[in-house]
């Protein structure tokens, strides 16, 4: 399945949002609106509520308010064909224009790209993150008969598209492995610059010594938190 | 809203696409899928943490209660994901320089799609086409697709070498860590925040820095 490279998985998912407005008389604001809103709210980096998502590597929400018509130039060939069938009949030349779609919905787009399967990056989200997932998800069309772990996964089925291509660029390693590296990488970087021109002994002493405090081997701690944007 | 998180750039691109060709770029998916030896122009782009392509029928638009009105589209449509490092400038570009064919290939059958070359029309259809992010995740702000991948090999190279010179005296101790670090030098390199790549992110940022400092002071007042 495309959604999957090696043990990195991409999740896409497309939730329709309620058509019309919440508020009384004096402030209306779509539901889509809202749900923007929303979104602009949440805190960032790992102040987001998906630092709290276990395995998640990068995601990210959208609103998909409409699609677009393309009114810029291009060279699609059956437009192309079009225009050359033209010289012979007018109704060639409006052929070759592009048609106008709208959605009738707006939808909530989440894509995430984690470590593992679907079902276990799933039951951990709702465990870490149930009420914030509540608040972003709660004006979605049918939403509201989602009450547990289970109806949560079957929601997000539902609303799951499956990639055609996933290319995954960089590791697939578990969230804490990377960071773990990440933290290593950044440590020895100091260690070595810190530590030129001493002399054998002083040197494997302040080596030992670093090992000691960074732990290569613990995954746990000492470590880099996810999301974290301090060095 | 940030399509910034750190230094990764998230960019969400949709297109239009016949749905009587669209089986044509599912074959092309499929068979980069299949072999990924044809992603190897994507791979030299090492700027690229994850990127995705997927194709919505335009009868397939979730739909989940008789409530919600069906959609009712000419077209299917390409969405395509990424998670870059730099700016967008650059990613756009390096593809145009780096693969155009292979960039050609993938957007091939979409409604009026100008090809990567010239740069111009290719610059003015993504930005046509991409909806900004509303909220951006990334579990390491400070690292770049690069630092990941150096990262790890860093680290499997650091357990090998602690292990090795665990019993010896100073002196091998001395050669064998000059010989790391010889070995590690492409993947060592100090990370630090992002510098600024859209003023529009720096902005955000700064509007952040200073609530939270308006949220620090007024609790300092209570």
């Amino acid at each position: 399945m495309a959604n999957i490279s090696g043990n990195a998985y991409a999740l896409t998912v497309l939730s329709p949002i309620k058509n019309g407005c919440i508020g009384d008389s004096s402030y209306q604001i779509s539901y889509a609106d809202e749900v923007q809103s929303r979104l602009h709210g949440l805190g960032v980096c790992e102040d987001s509520p998906l630092a709290k998502v276990p395995q998640t590597y990068l995601a990210r929400f959208f609103i998909l308010d409409d699609v677009f018509l393309e009114s810029t130039p291009g060279c699609d060939s059956f437009c192309n064909l079009w225009d050359i069938l033209s010289i012979f009949k007018e109704r060639f030349r409006l052929l070759a224009l592009p048609r106008e779609d709208h959605l009738k919905s707006r939808y909530l787009v989440f894509s995430s790209n984690f470590h593992g399967d679907l079902e276990s990056y799933l039951r951990g989200m709702w465990s870490a993150v149930s009420a914030d997932i509540k608040h972003i998800w709660e004006h979605c069309v049918a939403f509201d008969r989602v009450q547990d772990v289970e109806g949560f996964i079957a929601y997000i089925k539902r609303c799951q598209l499956t990639a055609n291509l996933f290319f995954n660029g960089s590791t697939d390693d578990p969230l804490e492995e990377q960071l773990k590296a990440l933290y290593l990488k950044q440590q020895f970087v100091k260690f070595a610059v810190s530590h030129q021109g001493l002399g054998a002994a002083e040197l494997q002493d302040a080596f030992r010594a670093f090992i000691g405090r960074v732990q290569p081997n613990q995954l746990a701690t000492p470590t880099w938190r996810p999301g974290q944007s301090i060095p | 809203m940030s399509n910034i998180a750190g230094k990764a750039y998230a960019m969400n691109v949709i297109t239009p696409i016949r749905w009587y060709m669209a089986w044509i770029n599912r074959l092309i998916f499929l068979i980069a899928y299949r072999t990924p030896s044809t992603l190897r122009g994507l791979i030299t782009l090492s700027l690229i943490h994850y990127a995705r392509w997927v194709i919505i029928d335009r009868w397939k638009f979730p739909h989940l209660d008789p409530s919600q009105p069906k959609e009712d589209l000419h077209y299917s449509y390409m969405l395509f994901f990424s998670n870059f490092n730099g700016s967008w400038d650059q990613y756009v570009d390096s593809f145009t320089f780096a693969i155009p064919a292979g960039l050609d290939l993938f957007w091939k059958k979409n409604v009026r799609y100008p090809k990567s070359v010239p740069l111009t029309p290719f610059h003015d259809y993504i930005r046509h086409n991409q909806i900004d992010t509303d909220h951006y995740y990334n579990a390491y702000p400070l690292a770049s697709s690069n630092d990941v991948k150096s990262a790890k090999h860093l680290k499997k190279k650091l357990i090998a070498f602690e292990r090795a010179v665990r019993d010896a005296g100073p002196e091998e101790f001395l050669t064998k860590y000059h010989a790391l670090l010889v070995e590690v030098q492409y993947d060592l390199g100090d990370m630090q925040p992002a510098p600024i790549v859209s003023l529009a992110a720096q902005a955000v940022d700064a509007r952040r820095l200073l609530d939270a400092q308006r949220l620090l002071d007024a609790q300092g007042r209570r």
